[in-house]
């Protein structure tokens, strides 16, 4: 039995519609982002994931980001903030989500 | 900085060429914020290297993400709408002037050349000397010797003759810009 070949399906299906959800309560910056999901270890995923992947909502317009500088000697961090694209994105998303929860519900005759 | 976290920001700078230049100066910004985070947070340089993972991959994560959205363009793509602009480039200088010179030229011929040959032919009928009408005439001298009537029915048929070709030319322009314009749609479909 390999559960993890499913798990890691699972992962990727969801890891976007997680990092909207976080990013839809504070802007966030990337290793922000990544040490959340790592309290999680079914969301734990690396920087070779998660940063292409900020990236790739950057560029279909859910999100937006700025650099800001920090004080305590600490580097400037690029945070991201969702748009207005990007709140309906997960509004749908959040709607699709509940559904299937209600069909596996329905299934397991809950 | 270390060296090794330099040399490392550099390398995955260098697997980043396929991006713009903007975007690689953005992305390795950010993983170096990351770096410097990490070590503010006293982690080693062999703990942040292992973390991130080699250069290569991490730089084909955004390469791969990239590729991937643009799954809508591709080089097979590329060639073929270079190939259909050369072809109907080069055949369109030859075929469309062409045949916008032969169309309505035969059309033009096929009607003027009954009536010219009628014209000829009621000039010797009715003797009205015309000026320069022996010009005009079919001559196929030493085959067949025709007096002005047989002129004009043999007219008759050629004028036809012409007119179709001019027509024939005429629509062969039409199915040919029809046929590009129906390329260019499944083309850029």
């Amino acid at each position: 039995m390999n559960i993890n070949e499913w798990k890691s399906q699972l992962k990727r299906g969801t890891l976007e519609f997680c990092i909207l959800l976080m990013i839809n309560k504070k802007p966030c910056y990337g290793y922000e982002i990544i040490n959340e999901l790592d309290t999680w270890p079914i969301l734990a995923a690396k920087e070779s994931t998660i940063y292409p992947l900020l990236r790739r909502l950057l560029k279909d317009g859910f999100l937006s980001s700025f650099w800001q500088e920090t004080t305590e000697g600490l580097p400037a961090r690029k945070y991201y903030t969702i748009t207005a694209e990007g709140k309906a994105y997960l509004a749908a998303m959040s709607e699709e989500w509940n559904n299937l929860l209600t069909a596996i519900a329905g299934i397991r005759g809950e | 900085m270390e060296k090794v976290l330099n040399d490392y920001l550099e390398k995955v700078e260098k697997c980043l060429k396929p991006m713009p230049v903007s975007e690689r100066v953005d992305i390795v910004r950010e993983i170096k914020s990351e770096i410097l985070e990490l070590q503010s947070e006293n982690q080693t340089a062999g703990e942040i290297l292992e973390r991130l993972g080699t250069p290569r991959d991490l730089a084909k994560a955004y390469i791969g993400d990239l590729l991937e959205k643009d799954t809508k363009f591709s080089w097979n793509k590329v060639l073929t709408v270079c190939a259909f602009y050369s072809v109907v480039g080069f055949s369109g200088i030859f075929i469309i002037p062409s045949l916008l010179i032969i169309a309505p030229a035969f059309a033009a011929s096929g009607v003027l050349v009954p009536i010219l040959a009628a014209v000829k032919m009621a000039d010797y009928l009715f003797h009205l000397g015309i000026p320069y009408i022996d010009n005009i005439g079919i001559v196929l001298t030493g085959i067949i010797e025709l007096n002005p009537v047989g002129e004009f029915i043999a007219a008759l048929p050629i004028g036809i003759l012409l007119y179709l070709a001019g027509r024939g030319a005429w629509k062969l322009l039409v199915i040919y810009c029809q046929a590009v314009s129906r390329t260019h749609e499944k083309i850029a479909a």
